[in-house]
């Protein structure tokens, strides 16, 4: 992103290469990066995590408040998405000009997380129509090495993995108003149903083919993505075997095209299957990672932190 | 956001007694019930496949004067107004764009909405709705003709009944092209509510309402808009949000690519009426200004020959 | 001094009665720094620094050239940028940056920095800082002069000595004044003055002082005293940090030689 300059032959030879299968790090069209993933990073925050994705560095912190629902959904929580683009990853984000692919990435992230089959708001409530969560998904981009949708979205459910609820230990009801007393207990707390989250997928069409995680010299190859939004299998997140939720099969919550281009018809749709087979398993690695890093916390009881001193 | 302190408004707190009218304490099931009859005849008795006809009638360009171009469309209730003004150059930029740019503004009217009044400032969904329709639009204008220039776009929703992103692309298109502002092709667009495996072509605001809200068994819904540059066999902008399986949105894209299809006639026909009304105008004019001058010819002689005379 | 007089005073039970802070340490020592140059590749330095639980990531774009508007003829324009996460404190901000007070350290911190660096080198040019806090647990300020300092050499600019900053403050033991240095959230917030000291060490001159609140002229000189020494410590993690951070990389290179 920063200051990135590519001539034209450059460019003529990551289309080339693209259209044999052959990236300049030497990917195939659907080959992901390698990427770092570390979860419980940030002690402020009730649930937290830090994705490095090649250059792309993201790291998502999520609070919790209370809050009274909306009279037309009683029965709901809430969930709101913030970007921050730090001036860190490129002196043009420094002040507000970072706003505008901030506001992209945070309606991204609300229309995936829309649907009751991605995320379900109901787990969120207290008391219906009197009080219920409210959760802030806070997403700071460090560093931008292309395909910052896919790393939010890896970033934002490890985060949502994360993150654990104080239980209630006891409400008091005083007229019409409800005064809660919540555990203190770190270890008194429910974990966020979030197997069904959706990850985001960005297929980058460059001359006539598409690939997964473009770097941030192709992406400047190419004037339009799809990006897909894809739920997850909640099996790939839970220990228990009794979760006989095979069934539930992987669908859209939200299909988008970003940039000023045009695509034809069938390369949307096989754009749009591709996005499918690699959200699914994108989403299977995810969980593998997320369960292992939770395991180890429990053997050693303390992790040691790696945070960015590695 | 900022307040609105020139109107009145109410409480923050507050709950509109809409709320607890019969309409709203609802259920799903009841809504859906409402929303076809026992024939599968829709409410305003249309077809499930039957678009609402943008007939000559409805749809008019050169509607504002004071605009380079304009358009009305009217989709039933749903009535759109746009206008389109000369190139300008791009306010406040330091670089040089190679690319001409357009800017676009949607605003609904304070009574468009059945469910609330709008406010006065831009809120989420206008912001959204601007995007969605400049990244429409940009792949359809040649760009190139008008380095360093923006186009601005001026939607105005005078009424919400549904597909209302689909009713501003079109009278975008019609209004840009009766501005003269060179294009690759006509830009068409559609929109389509998928509940369960009913597929709602052209929905009026209930059943867009219905299809963006969680159903209580996990069924496909959702809502999906697709603009089309019909002669270049190119989709423009695509976007869905819900939570559809594969199959369900590429049945949903084959019939929004139909109905687009089916528009570029009506489409045409409108910008044929247009420029034959101007071609009649302009003849109108010449006329009455050959007529004049042919009046003021006479009067001079008459005026010579006196002074010949005195 | 009776005790009547000491319950008055902001910070007595800051210390124990075996002379402990709330957190366990002495009033002379530090929180554990650890600390990290070269975190990103894009920008031309950075550097991440942890102080206790405070934790800062810094960014250095420069020198290029100045913006017209801004360019002075015969030094260098020091551009910075200080924001919080917004769950970078107990209590979420609404905003990152925007707000007065980050304005004003950003102020600050261009003020700190530009007496540090060798101006004089880069005449129309401009170098940008950008700070980001990651977690605020007292001494955000302090942290990340010290962060951009080490993004600064992390970057190659020439700069006259360490820019060090560190925070002090004052308790009382058996009614005898007794220092803090770093102090931490709990300790800013229990009340009492707050000096937060930018130097300089090795060449013995200080680059920028502020106080929270009003100490009494008396016990200035002690509390000033103890935030130089911080200072001077931190000195030596950081060029501890450093050396490591260039014999990684001088290593490596040699590596690549044998290969």
């Amino acid at each position: 992103m920063a200051g990135l300059l590519l001539s034209p032959t450059e460019k003529v030879f990551i289309v080339h290469g693209v259209q044999d299968d052959h990236r300049s790090d030497g990917r195939t069209n659907i080959d992901y990066r390698p990427m770092e993933l570390e979860t419980n990073v940030v002690s402020h925050a009730t649930g937290s995590s830090r994705l490095r994705l090649a250059n792309t560095d993201i790291l998502v912190g999520v609070k919790t408040e209370i809050d009274v629902p909306t009279p037309e959904k009683p029965d709901l929580g809430k969930i709101e998405f913030y970007v921050d683009c730090s001036a860190n990853a490129a002196p043009q984000f420094e002040g507000r000009g970072g706003e505008q692919l901030a506001i992209g990435i945070a309606k991204l992230m609300q229309a995936a997380y829309h649907s009751s089959d991605a995320f379900d708001l109901k787990q969120l409530c207290i008391f219906e129509g009197k009080q219920c969560w409210k959760i802030y998904v806070d997403i700071l981009i460090l560093e931008c090495g292309g395909n910052l949708c896919d790393a939010v979205s890896m970033a934002v459910k490890a985060a949502l993995f994360n993150t654990k609820l104080p239980s209630v230990k006891a409400a008091l009801m005083d007229g019409g108003n409800i005064d809660l007393q919540l555990s203190d207990d770190p270890y008194d707390a429910k974990s966020l149903d979030i197997g069904t989250a959706p990850l985001l997928v960005t297929l980058c069409k460059i001359g006539d083919k598409c690939v997964v995680d473009p770097s941030a010299e192709e992406e400047s190859c190419s004037v339009i993505s799809v990006v897909v939004g894809v739920t997850g299998n909640p099996s790939s997140y839970s220990t228990e075997e009794n979760v006989s939720d095979s069934a539930k099969e992987s669908k859209f919550t939200t299909i988008e095209m970003v940039g000023s281009g045009s695509v034809a018809p069938k390369t949307l749709k096989d754009a749009m299957n591709q996005g499918m087979v690699a959200a699914k398993l994108l989403d299977k690695a995810l969980g593998e990672a997320l369960l292992r890093e939770r395991q180890e916390t429990q053997v050693k009881t303390k992790k040691h932190s790696y945070g960015f001193l590695r | 956001m900022p307040l609105d302190y020139r109107r009145f408004n109410g409480p923050e707190d507050s709950i509109p007694y809409k709320r607890f009218t019969k309409d709203f304490v609802k259920s799903y099931d009841e809504l859906f019930k409402e929303l076809l009859d026992d024939k599968g005849v829709r409410k305003d008795g249309r077809a499930l496949s039957e678009a609402r006809s943008m007939c000559m009638f409805f749809a008019r360009a050169d509607m504002v004067s004071q605009a380079k171009g304009s358009a009305y469309v009217e989709l039933r209730k749903t009535k759109v107004v746009c206008s389109v003004f000369d190139p300008r150059e791009i306010p406040h930029q330091n670089e040089f764009s190679e690319l001409g740019q357009i800017f676009c503004e949607v605003k609904f009217a304070p009574f468009s909405c059945p469910r609330r009044r709008r406010p006065h400032a831009p809120d989420a969904e206008e912001k959204a709705l601007s995007v969605a329709l400049r990244k429409a639009l940009e792949p359809s204008v040649c760009r190139h003709m008008f380095p360093n220039y923006q186009v601005d776009v001026f939607i105005y929703i005078l009424e919400n009944d549904g597909a209302c992103l689909s009713a501003a692309i079109n009278a975008a298109g019609l209004a840009l092209a009766d501005a003269a502002v060179p294009m690759y092709d006509i830009i068409t667009s559609c929109t389509v509510a998928v509940i369960g495996d009913k597929m709602f072509v052209d929905p009026t605001e209930a059943e867009e309402y219905l299809a963006t809200t969680n159903p209580d068994t996990p069924i496909n819904h959702g809502l999906l808009t697709l603009s089309t540059l019909s002669e270049l066999k190119q989709i423009s902008d695509f976007i869905q949000i819900g939570s559809m399986d594969v199959v369900s949105v590429t049945n949903a894209m084959e019939v929004l690519e139909k109905e687009c299809e089916k528009l570029v006639p009506l489409v045409q026909k409108v910008l044929v009426a247009n420029v034959l009304k101007c071609f009649a105008q302009r003849k109108r004019l010449e006329e009455e200004a050959n007529e004049r001058e042919k009046a003021l010819n006479s009067k001079m002689e008459e005026w010579k020959k006196l002074l010949n005379a005195g | 001094m009776s005790s009547d007089f000491n319950v008055k005073r902001p910070g007595l039970e800051l210390l124990s009665s075996q002379g402990l802070r709330l957190d366990g340490r002495r009033p002379n020592e530090l929180r554990r720094i650890q600390c990290k140059l070269g975190v990103f590749t894009q920008p031309d330095g950075s550097a991440y620094i942890e102080q206790g639980n405070t934790k800062v990531l810094a960014a250095v774009y420069g020198p290029h050239q100045a913006a017209k508007s801004k360019s002075l003829q015969d030094s260098v324009v020091i551009n910075c940028q200080y924001s919080m996460a917004t769950f970078s404190t107990g209590e979420r901000k609404k905003r990152p940056r925007g707000g007065r007070k980050s304005e004003a350290i950003s102020m600050q911190l261009t003020q700190a920095i530009t007496t540090a660096i060798k101006k004089e080198l880069y005449p129309r040019s401009q170098i940008d800082v950008y700070l980001e806090v990651l977690q605020a647990d007292g001494g955000a300020y302090s942290a990340s002069v010290n962060a951009a300092t080490l993004a600064l050499i992390d970057a190659g600019i020439p700069m006259k000595a360490y820019l060090c900053s560190c925070t002090a403050s004052i308790a009382w033991k058996d009614g005898k004044p007794e220092p803090l240095v770093d102090v931490s959230h709990v300790e800013e917030s229990a009340g009492g003055s707050v000096l937060t000291v930018s130097s300089l060490p090795s060449i013995n001159s200080v680059a920028w002082v502020d106080m929270s609140q009003r100490l009494h002229a008396d016990y200035l000189s002690v509390v000033m005293k103890r935030a130089m020494q911080g200072c001077r410590d931190i000195e030596v993690i950081l060029d501890k940090a450093v050396r490591e951070h260039l014999g990684e990389s001088w290593t490596m290179s040699d590596d690549a030689v044998a290969i």
